[in-house]
C-alpha cells in the first residue's frame, strides 16, 4: 500500500513539474493528438479502399485498433519510467541515485516519469473502441467488459516487460535500441491489425515471444464473437496470463542483470 | 568490530579494447579498480579519501553505499554487507555525488524532500524537527519554494546536503562535494560538515582533490592510487613523509638571469620565469630565496602551494608504481 501511496505521490509531483512549462507541455499534446490522428486515419484509408480484411470488418479492424492504442499509451502515459529513459538511466549512471534510496529498483524508476501528454493518444484509442464497438454492434455483457479490462491491463504489463528487456542489454553494455523497438513499437504498429492477417512467422513472433496476440487479439477477437484461431473463449480468459508471465520472466532476468551493474565513472 | 569493516577488497572491470584488425571480436581487458584494499573506520570519524582521478575512489564509494558488488573481499557496515541487504543498508547512509543531483530538477526543493520522507517513511515529527533544524543549519529557509533548476551551484549543494540528511544517517558519504563552489560556499559547506559530525556523531567519509577540505575536516586521511592503500593515517604524518618538495617560480628583470644554485635544486624554464624545485630538508627554503635574491633585480616571486597533485606524484615515486 505504501507504494502505491508514493508513486501515487511521485505522479503528482511529476506532473507539476511538467505544468512547469504549460505551453510546451499544451503543444506537445497536440502533436500527440496529430501523431496518434493520423495512425488512425491510415487505418480509415485502408478501410475505405478493402472494406475488410480477412474475416474481419470495418468496425472489427477499428475496435482492434483501439485495443492497441489504449493499452499502448496507457503504458506510455504511466510507466514512461520504464519506457522512456531507463536504458539512459542504466548508461549515465543515474541508476546510483536509485540504488542508495531504500526502495525497490523498479518501483522508483516507475516512479521516476509519468507522461499525461499521451492522454490525447489514449482519447483517439477510446473513440477507436467506441467506433468499432457501434459499427460491429457489439452486445456488452458484463464477462465481456471484464475481457476488456484483463486485455488492456495485462497488455500494458507486457509492454512494460518487453521495454524492460533494454534495460537489461544496457547492464550488459549493448547498445541495441533497434532490436528491442522492433519489438516494441514494431508490435504496437504490427498489433494494430488482427494476428491472423499476417504470415507465419510474423504471428510466430507476436502470438509466442511478444504475446500481443494473446494479451490484445484474443481478447478482442471473443468480445467481436469471432474467436481468432477458432480458439474457444475460456481461452481468451487465460491467455491474456501470458502478457503477466512474460513480465515475470524478463523481471526475474532484470533482478540477475543487476548484479552486474557497474555503473559509471565521475 | 568497528563501524566499516573493510578487508582485502577487489574489484575489476572488464573493457572492450579496441578491435585489431583480422580479429572478430574485441579483445577484452580486466582493469583492476580496487586491489587487496583494508581499512577500518570507526563510529563518528571524519575521514577524508583522496587520490587521483581513477584511482579507486569512488568504486569504494559505490561498494560501501551497496550500488556495486566486489569479486571478493569482506565488507560490513554497522555489521551489515552492503550489497546484500541493500535496502536496509541505505536506509542508515547518506550519500551526494558532487556533480550529479538527486533532487528533482523542476519543483520547488520541498516537494523534493516531501518525496523523500515518503521513500525513506520519516514519521512526519521526526521530519519537521529534522527539516527545521537542517533548513536553519544550511540556511534554506529562503529556497524551500524555489525549484532546483533555478539555484546557485552553491545552493544546489545545500539542498542536496539537506536532502541525504533528512532521513538521519549514521553514515554520509560525500563524492567531492566541493567541487566548483566558489571560497564561501566551500567555508560554509566544510562549517556545516563539521557541525553534522559533531553534534550527531555521523560518520563521514569525504573523497575530494581539495587538499583544504582534508585540512580543514578531516583527522585522518586515507590514499588511494591505482587501486591501493597508499597511505592512511593523519595529515601532518602525510605532509612530513611525502611533501618533500617545493617549489619556486622567479622572474628576473633582465631574463638572462641564470642564478648558481646547489646541483639538489634543479631549475627549468618555464615562459619569461624559471622554475626550481628543491627539497627544503637539503636545501632550506631560506637559502633558496637568499640566492634568487642575490643573483639579480627580481620582478616576481612566488612560491607553488603545495598541492595534492604533488603529494600523489612524490607518493608514486617513493612506491615505484
Amino acid at each position: 500500500m505504501n507504494t502505491a501511496k508514493l508513486y501515487l505521490h511521485s505522479m503528482g509531483m511529476l506532473m507539476k513539474s511538467q505544468l512547469q512549462y504549460p505551453v510546451s507541455f499544451f503543444l506537445q499534446t497536440l502533436a500527440q493528438l496529430v501523431m496518434e490522428g493520423g495512425e488512425m486515419l491510415a487505418l480509415i484509408l485502408v478501410i475505405d479502399r478493402f472494406d475488410r480484411l480477412g474475416q474481419w470488418a470495418a468496425g472489427d479492424l477499428f475496435f482492434f485498433f483501439g485495443m492497441m492504442s489504449v493499452t499502448f499509451y496507457l503504458t506510455e502515459c504511466f510507466g514512461r519510467g520504464i519506457t522512456g529513459n531507463f536504458p539512459y538511466l542504466i548508461r549515465s549512471g543515474g541508476l546510483d541515485t536509485i540504488l542508495v534510496r531504500p526502495r525497490g529498483v523498479l518501483t522508483q524508476v516507475l516512479c521516476s516519469a509519468v507522461d499525461p501528454r499521451r492522454i490525447t493518444c489514449i482519447a483517439v484509442g477510446v473513440t477507436a473502441l467506441l467506433i468499432g464497438s457501434r459499427l460491429s454492434g457489439i452486445r456488452w455483457a458484463f464477462l465481456k467488459g471484464l475481457l476488456l479490462v484483463e486485455g488492456i491491463l495485462s497488455g500494458c504489463v507486457l509492454i512494460l516487460g518487453l521495454f524492460m528487456t533494454e534495460a537489461i542489454l544496457c547492464i550488459h553494455s549493448v547498445k541495441s535500441v533497434e532490436f528491442v523497438n522492433a519489438l516494441t513499437y514494431g508490435g504496437r504498429s504490427a498489433c494494430q491489425y488482427p494476428m491472423d492477417i499476417y504470415p507465419r512467422p510474423l504471428r510466430v513472433l507476436f502470438t509466442v515471444i511478444a504475446p500481443f496476440a494473446m494479451t490484445l487479439h484474443l481478447p478482442a477477437s471473443c468480445i467481436l464473437d469471432k474467436p481468432l484461431y477458432g480458439w474457444p473463449v475460456w481461452a481468451a480468459f487465460v491467455s491474456p496470463l501470458s502478457g503477466p508471465a512474460v513480465f515475470l520472466i524478463i523481471y526475474v532476468c532484470f533482478q540477475k542483470a543487476m548484479r552486474f551493474y557497474r555503473s559509471t565513472g565521475n | 568490530m568497528s563501524f566499516i569493516h573493510v578487508e582485502k577488497l577487489h574489484k575489476s572491470f572488464t573493457v572492450l579494447e579496441k578491435r585489431r584488425k583480422g580479429s572478430l571480436f574485441r579483445e577484452r581487458k580486466t582493469v583492476e579498480a580496487l586491489r587487496d584494499l583494508s581499512f577500518e573506520i570507526g563510529r563518528g570519524e571524519l575521514v577524508g579519501y583522496i587520490g587521483p582521478n581513477g584511482a579507486g575512489k569512488s568504486t569504494t564509494v559505490k561498494i560501501l553505499s551497496g550500488i556495486m558488488t566486489p569479486e571478493s573481499g569482506e565488507v560490513t557496515v554497522g555489521g551489515r554487507i552492503p550489497w546484500a541487504d541493500r535496502r536496509e543498508h541505505v536506509r542508515r547512509i547518506g550519500v551526494v555525488f558532487g556533480q550529479r543531483m538527486q533532487l528533482w530538477w523542476d519543483v520547488p526543493i520541498l516537494d523534493s524532500y516531501l518525496l523523500l520522507k515518503d521513500i525513506y517513511r520519516i514519521p512526519d515529527e521526526k521530519y519537521h524537527a529534522r527539516l527545521t533544524e537542517l533548513t536553519e543549519v544550511l540556511k534554506l529557509e529562503e529556497l524551500l519554494r524555489t525549484p532546483l533548476r533555478l539555484m546557485s551551484l552553491g545552493q544546489r549543494m545545500r539542498a542536496e546536503l539537506c536532502g541525504s540528511l533528512l532521513h538521519r544517517p549514521e553514515l554520509l558519504f560525500l563524492d567531492e562535494p566541493t567541487i566548483g563552489l566558489d571560497a564561501v560556499s566551500k567555508l560554509s559547506l566544510r562549517e556545516f560538515l563539521k557541525w553534522e559530525n559533531e553534534t550527531y556523531g555521523t560518520t563521514i567519509l569525504l573523497t575530494t582533490h581539495d587538499m583544504e577540505d582534508i585540512a580543514a575536516l578531516c583527522s585522518r586521511v586515507m590514499v588511494l592510487g591505482h587501486g591501493r592503500k597508499l597511505f592512511d593515517g593523519n595529515l601532518e604524518t602525510l605532509l612530513e613523509r611525502y611533501d618533500t618538495v617545493r617549489t619556486v617560480k622567479a622572474c628576473y628583470e633582465n631574463p638572462s638571469v641564470m642564478p648558481a644554485l646547489p646541483a639538489s635544486v634543479t631549475a627549468s624554464r618555464e615562459g619569461e620565469g624559471i622554475l626550481f624545485s628543491y627539497s627544503p630538508g637539503e636545501t632550506p627554503t631560506a637559502e633558496v630565496l637568499r640566492l634568487l635574491q642575490a643573483a639579480g633585480d627580481l620582478r616576481e616571486l612566488t612560491i607553488e602551494p603545495q598541492n595534492i597533485d604533488h603529494l600523489i606524484a612524490a607518493m608514486y615515486r617513493e612506491m615505484d608504481l
